[in-house]
């Protein structure tokens, strides 16, 4: 991911700090060890130390309360063994489709069909389409919690329509809060591909299009050769960005559904919430958490490599 | 050249997909402005007086104010750091930098879920739990990583010329730092607040942990907790939300260029 980060903004061409080996460069490097020291310190403090102290908590049993005990490995072994942990990693690989998959395509079928044109009031669709992802959280999970509920907009439409029998309180139906759940996943990543590859279609030169309209490539030739190896960056970022959201996902959860009805749409974020303050069992936790940091790092890597190695 | 046709149908599917992202918010919109608790939406009788009945049942004053309090100092002391770090990282060099800088940005990886259960319990020894101060404290840890990131790229991305004229006027690095470059690196400086904002505004998850004690809660937090009492009052609930997302959705509407460019390039701060 930072690989991809450092050739997204830094300008190819710029200078890097020469590095003289005079006392003048040394000075300097003291100094700016110096003028670093204040992030420096609150980062290990925040970041590396609870980091490190995470991976240690995994190792043991504890409720909070007592003295811990060592179990060793026990905590990991214990996740093929554990219903409620699968069941929090199934829900999260179905959101994950429909968070990370299904803007993706949408994304890439709409950047498809307006690649030959420049529409025209781009500010003004990019400023919807974009909206989602700057509404706190915590207000799209309460929007979508009245357009799902018994009385809300959506049964009022399927009753408008004669559809009653579709009419369902969506959130708490064993099968359907989770599908509905990852709709607002669809309608909040959905904008955000959109925008993205829209923008990177427009950094396509606009030579290749005509290049294959000369030769008399088909509107999906066009499509497969030029649009889709052109985003491959972009997609990168969107897979990336989404597929971890999703395996994080808490917020939305815990406003809506609190993993219910049941256990029905829990999540290893809200087992970790649960299991961390509600009802201490640090040691699993902090075993899933690290689960989960390994599972982010692993799919930003991986999907580095492979839109990197595509070629 | 495209035909009529092609174009006619571009627009209709921008529009129709536009309408389509904006269909829940703008009908969230027009519930908040019911008179009827159910929610019912009678455009005819708009009902402005909602927002503050939702101000005043939800106690927004107070979690506003305390939003605004955390937001504000982090997302300053985020920024200050941020233009240190940049700078040693990206002007000065660093001893040590071979492993310092990887180290740092490994911070962009690091979730949040994977860090908080022993914050929370060291933070409950030393009294920083349902403290304000504490809250910004995490904040500013965790903000160190993109801020180096994104401060150190634009600081290289200037030209070396003017850091060498600057030093052979003889200014000495602090005031290189924030006469000549900072200057230059303004506009950076700006989306970095901007994103900074937003993600400490709209944070829930470190709010809800830290932040237990309802006299302390955010506005995030304090809108989750009125959603759950208030559920048979929808109209409230919608003006509840919307005075909770528009001081972001504000700052949206003035700079959306950076803040769209911004999310782009900072996609990898996750």
């Amino acid at each position: 991911m930072t690989l991809q980060a450092t050739h997204l903004t830094v300008p190819t061409g710029a200078v890097a700090p020469t590095r003289p080996r005079s006392r003048r460069a040394r000075r300097r490097r003291w100094l700016g060890l110096l003028y670093l020291s204040p992030a420096l310190l609150l980062y290990a403090a925040i970041v590396l130390a609870p980091l490190a102290q995470t991976m240690n908590f995994s190792l043991y049993k504890w409720d909070g309360v007592s003295e811990p005990s060592w179990v060793g490995l026990h905590n990991y072994l214990n996740f093929g063994r554990d219903p409620r942990m699968l069941e929090a990693f199934g829900h999260v690989l179905v959101l994950i489709v429909m968070f990370g998959l299904v803007p993706l395509c949408l994304g890439l079928i709409c950047a498809s069909l307006l690649s030959r044109a420049k529409i025209r009031g781009e500010g003004i669709y990019r400023w919807f389409l974009f909206l989602p992802q700057v509404l706190t959280s915590v207000v799209v999970a309460i929007i979508w919690k009245r357009i799902y509920a018994p009385d809300g907009p959506l049964n009022t439409f399927l009753r408008s329509i004669g559809l009653d029998g579709m009419t369902r309180n969506w959130l708490g139906d064993f099968d359907w809060a989770l599908p509905s759940l990852g709709m607002i996943g669809v309608w909040g990543g959905f904008g955000f591909t959109m925008v993205l590859f829209l923008a990177g279609v427009l950094a396509i030169p606009d030579e290749h299009y005509e290049a294959a309209r000369l030769d008399g490539a088909s509107r999906w030739q066009e499509f497969r050769y030029i649009t889709l190896p052109g985003l491959r960056g972009q997609m990168a970022i969107a897979l990336t960005l989404t597929i971890t959201g999703a395996l994080r996902t808490f917020d939305m959860v815990y406003i809506t559904t609190q993993g219910g009805p049941g256990t029905a749409t829990t999540t290893p974020a809200l087992l970790l919430y649960q299991l961390a303050f509600v009802n201490p069992d640090v040691g699993v936790a902090s075993a899933t958490g690290v689960v989960l940091a390994f599972l982010c790092l692993g799919i930003a890597v991986g999907i580095t490599r492979v839109m990197e190695s595509k070629d | 050249m495209i035909s009529r046709y092609e174009r006619v149908s571009n627009y209709v599917i921008v529009i129709a997909l536009t309408l389509g992202v904006l269909f829940p918010v703008a009908w969230f919109f027009l519930t908040s402005l019911s008179p009827n608790t159910s929610g019912a939406l009678d455009v005819s009788h708009l009902s402005w007086g909602n927002f503050a009945a939702a101000w005043r049942d939800g106690n927004l004053a107070h979690s506003m104010l305390a939003s605004l309090v955390i937001t504000v100092s982090a997302v300053t002391g985020q920024t200050l750091l941020a233009i240190l770090s940049g700078y040693a990282f990206g002007v000065l060099g660093v001893v040590g930098e071979r492993f310092l800088f990887p180290l740092i940005l490994l911070g962009m990886m690091v979730s949040t879920e994977v860090i908080v259960i022993p914050l929370y319990y060291e933070f409950e020894k030393i009294g920083l739990t349902n403290s304000w101060l504490g809250l910004i404290i995490i904040q500013l840890g965790m903000g160190v990583p993109f801020g180096a990131y994104w401060m150190r790229a634009t600081f290289r991305a200037l030209p070396r010329t003017i850091i060498d004229s600057a030093e052979i006027d003889g200014a000495g690095e602090w005031s290189t730092l924030w006469r000549v470059l900072l200057p230059m690196a303004r506009p950076a400086v700006l989306t970095l607040v901007l994103l900074s904002f937003m993600w400490t505004w709209n944070d829930f998850f470190l709010s809800l942990i830290f932040l237990g004690d309802p006299e302390k809660q955010t506005a995030t937090v304090a809108l989750g907790a009125f959603q759950g009492r208030h559920i048979l009052q929808v109209n409230l609930m919608a003006a509840g939300s919307l005075i909770v997302s528009l001081p972001v959705v504000a700052l949206y509407m003035i700079f959306q260029r950076e803040f769209i460019s911004g999310v782009m390039a900072g996609a990898v701060k996750e």
